[in-house]
């Protein structure tokens, strides 16, 4: 293969690796806190494209805003939920709690794609390009629009690793998926610490929304084609293990980009689902767990 | 007088009431044990106390101020500390996470906290060592030792002591127990709940026997050490 060929392979795989990892992290950290499975955290992606799409395009504001609008937003739709819904189901279900939350997010999931198609219709909301044009060196093309997606999506990445690992609350966000219990009688209020968790986990996907409103215009079903390789990042990061799903979305960005290339389109979700299938009955802890650690 | 259960009437649902107007008062600076056979009530007890159970009836005053409905994280900041059954570190967070952790509640006091941290250290110069190491890496006694440290960060008045045996083998029994009494040394008040009744006999000051969640006898320890046998013996 030509070092340029394969230089540009990587270059799109980290793009849709960054994606991946920015949709698993937040899935992760909601599952590895909570114990819940978001199966409506594709539309929180939706939504983080219609706030793009309301910012940029209509309001015709710079980018960056929407993407910040999207984050913040989505901080407060998920603040919200956990307030509202999450924990009065939670505090009510006790042990049952796990099936209680699949039979909850699925019924948010439907519900927030019926009010897309109700409010918006079924029409398509792109945005062409965020930032127009491309730079060839030698025989790489870089792609504006994916040096922001890459940029941004790294950035938020590494402000959610910084936060999480470094700051009082992020220690207490941690101490809380470790040992809740723990964590409550040394005086952290883990209720406050649930809708935290769940608001940034939402901002994530708002803001992997606004960031791919180019490649995904945002429609009522935006979200499904993400929400299900964010999936596919959770498993084979390791349920809960925000490091493992970082890795394992550029993984799994970078398997697609080579697979795309070489193989007839379609093979790429063969190979991919092919490994989640290996590793669930392999190393069904996912690819980068290290015993007994987590987040 | 550091903390006082007044005829308290508590349980887990409206209808069944499993403590039935129980007083105890755990005495500034001294070890109280609480003991009894299983389905006593202890741990309901402690849980009460806790706020983790409201009472129907009676009140519970720390320093005379009635801490009743109150949330567990509303306790440490009361400066009642409690050490819950089995083990309670953060595992994958460092010693020193965990110990900061400890200091949630003065987080905004810098300097406060990190003279809770030197002298946790100094009174347990084995976390210092260790302080880089993920907790989950300890061996379980110094898991334990950890988690009595951390209860120290932001010197409460009264620590509650849940089962602090469980799962020990018996040689950590004893040091469990030694940092216990360590903690009393230290000034602490400490009401402790344990199966393994000698044990708590053993270090306590002042002694409550519950049975079938009622108050049954009570005195300091001296007035127990002949009888303890038959009332244990009452049980079986």
């Amino acid at each position: 293969m030509e070092l340029s060929i394969f230089i540009q392979l990587v270059v799109l795989g980290l793009v849709r690796g960054s994606m991946y990892a920015l949709m698993g992290v937040g899935l992760s950290l909601i599952f590895g806190i909570m114990e819940i499975v978001n199966f409506a955290h594709g539309e929180l992606f939706m939504i983080g494209c219609y706030l793009m799409y309301f910012v940029a395009a209509m309001l015709g504001l710079p980018f960056p805003l929407g993407i910040l609008a999207s984050g913040i937003g989505l901080l407060i739709v998920g603040v919200i939920l956990e307030k509202g819904l999450i924990s009065t189901l939670r505090k009510k279900a006790g042990r049952e709690w796990l099936m209680d939350s699949f039979v909850l997010t699925i019924g948010l999931m439907v519900i927030f794609q019926n009010l897309a198609l109700i409010i918006f219709g079924g029409v398509q909301r792109g945005i062409p390009n965020l930032v127009f044009g491309r730079i060839v060196l030698g025989d790489v093309v870089f792609i504006y629009d994916h040096m922001v997606i890459l940029g941004f999506a790294l950035l938020t990445v590494g402000l959610l690793w910084y936060f999480i690992k470094y700051t009082s609350m992020g220690k207490a966000i941690r101490a809380t998926s470790q040992h809740s219990e723990a964590a409550q009688t040394l005086g952290i209020d883990i209720n406050q610490m649930y809708a935290i968790a769940f608001g940034i986990g939402a901002a994530l996907a708002g803001i992997a929304g606004a960031l791919l409103i180019t490649l995904f215009p945002a429609n009522p079903n935006a979200g499904m084609g993400p929400v299900l390789k964010s999936f596919v990042v959770v498993i084979l990061g390791g349920l809960g293990n925000i490091k493992g799903a970082t890795a394992a979305g550029i993984l799994v960005g970078l398997l697609e980009a080579f697979a795309l290339f070489f193989l007839a389109g379609g093979w790429q979700n063969v190979i991919v689902f092919s490994i989640v299938i290996a590793v669930l009955i392999f190393k069904p802890a996912g690819l980068f767990a290290r015993a007994g650690e987590r987040a | 007088m550091t903390l006082e259960v007044n005829n308290v009437t508590s349980g887990y649902v409206k209808e069944v009431s499993i403590l039935q107007d129980v007083s105890v008062v755990a005495k500034d600076g001294a070890l109280t044990a609480i003991i009894g056979p299983n389905g006593a009530g202890k741990s309901t007890l402690l849980k009460t106390i806790y706020g983790y159970l409201r009472p129907t009836r009676g009140d519970v005053l720390h320093h005379g101020q009635s801490i009743k409905g109150l949330k567990p994280d509303q306790m440490l900041g009361q400066g009642i500390a409690h050490l819950i059954q089995g083990h309670s570190v953060f595992p994958a967070m460092t010693v020193e996470e965990n110990l900061e952790l400890g200091g949630w509640i003065i987080k905004h006091d810098r300097t406060a906290l990190n003279g809770a941290l030197d002298e946790v250290y100094q009174n347990y110069p084995l976390l210092k060592h260790r302080r880089k190491i993920m907790a989950g890496a300890l061996s379980g006694g110094e898991q334990r030792t950890l988690e009595i440290a951390r209860l120290t960060m932001t010197q409460p008045r009264t620590i509650l002591i849940d089962e602090p045996s469980v799962g020990l083998m018996p040689k950590l029994v004893d040091t469990v127990y030694e940092e216990i009494v360590k903690l009393r040394d230290l000034g602490y008040t400490i009401l402790i709940v344990d199966q393994k009744v000698h044990k708590a006999v053993d270090v306590a000051d002042y002694i409550y026997v519950l049975r079938l969640g009622q108050n049954s006898h009570h005195g300091p320890k001296n007035e127990f050490v002949d009888t303890i046998e038959d009332i244990i013996r009452e049980w079986i």
